[in-house]
């Protein structure tokens, strides 16, 4: 398990590089997807099945809107990929910021251990973790829930008065 | 310091720094936005699995409902941007001030 969690880890980083590089978007919204694949690879690996579930699903879901709408905004025939000499700099910029970060680390705190402690690394439990723990929205995260539902409420309104038009919307007051 | 802690303190660190550096698209820095939420969120589901505190299991949630309001809202700026300035590119909102 140990490997596992060391390929998936590693994915994690990469497609993170492959993210920040600047390429087209639909290379940079691909790496996203793939790099959000891998994380829930390492957290099904620690043990966190249902968040990983969780993010497998709604923020994956999410991007996929992300992806048809930036794909529908690129108009490029042929979009400019990772090559050329600009992202071929970022690249190993990115490479080497990763390894000095490793080095630093290795000095300073040590690095060692792959996903040692789980979700059920004291033994056998009756509720997992991760589903006890976010069914505590519905008692004390209660006020939190509420908070969050009425954001996403007010994000609507928002967006919707954003984009309405160009007569008689935000738009018209720039 | 775990390597699993390493890998999303690398991950944050390259995201906001592909944010901060020159980016072509605005859509592109919404994605390093949305890469640096999505090592956020994997920590903040990795340090509960570590410590064993299940109540703590609420704070990756919460953050990920207000980040879909952060991308909702960096999605319609990206639609306002490219209708009143023809293109998303970065380099328009500089050179296009209004």
């Amino acid at each position: 398990m140990m490997y596992f969690m060391f390929l998936f880890g590693f994915c994690f980083v990469f497609w993170m590089v492959g993210v920040s590089c600047n390429p087209s978007p639909y290379y940079g919204i691909l790496s996203l997807v793939l790099g959000a694949a891998s994380g829930c690879g390492v957290l099904v690996g620690m043990g966190g099945s249902f968040m990983s579930l969780v993010l497998f699903l709604i923020y994956l879901g999410g991007m996929l809107v992300v992806f048809a709408y930036s794909s529908a905004l690129v108009v490029d025939p042929y979009p400019a990929g990772w090559g050329g000499l600009g992202g071929l700099v970022y690249v190993v910029g990115f490479v080497l910021l990763v390894l000095g970060l490793v080095v630093m680390g290795s000095f300073l705190c040590g690095v060692e251990g792959f996903g040692e402690v789980t979700a059920d690394g004291v033994g056998l439990c009756v509720v997992r973790l991760d589903f006890g723990g976010v069914s505590w929205f519905y008692y004390y995260g209660s006020v939190m829930f509420l908070i969050s539902g009425w954001g996403l409420l007010l994000t609507l309104f928002v967006v919707l008065e954003m984009v309405r038009g160009l007569s008689c919307g935000t738009l018209h007051s720039i | 310091m775990t390597t699993m802690h390493f890998s999303y303190y690398s991950a944050f660190i390259i995201s906001i720094t592909g944010l901060s550096l020159h980016q072509t698209h605005l859509i592109s820095t919404l994605l390093c936005l949305e890469s640096m939420m999505l090592s956020l969120y994997i920590a903040l589901s990795m340090w509960p699995i570590q410590l064993q505190t299940s109540s703590f299991m609420l704070t990756p949630m919460l953050m990920l409902s207000f980040s879909a309001c952060e991308a909702g809202m960096g999605l319609s700026l990206l639609v306002a941007s490219s209708r009143t300035h023809g293109s998303d590119h970065l380099q328009n909102l500089n050179l296009l001030q209004c």
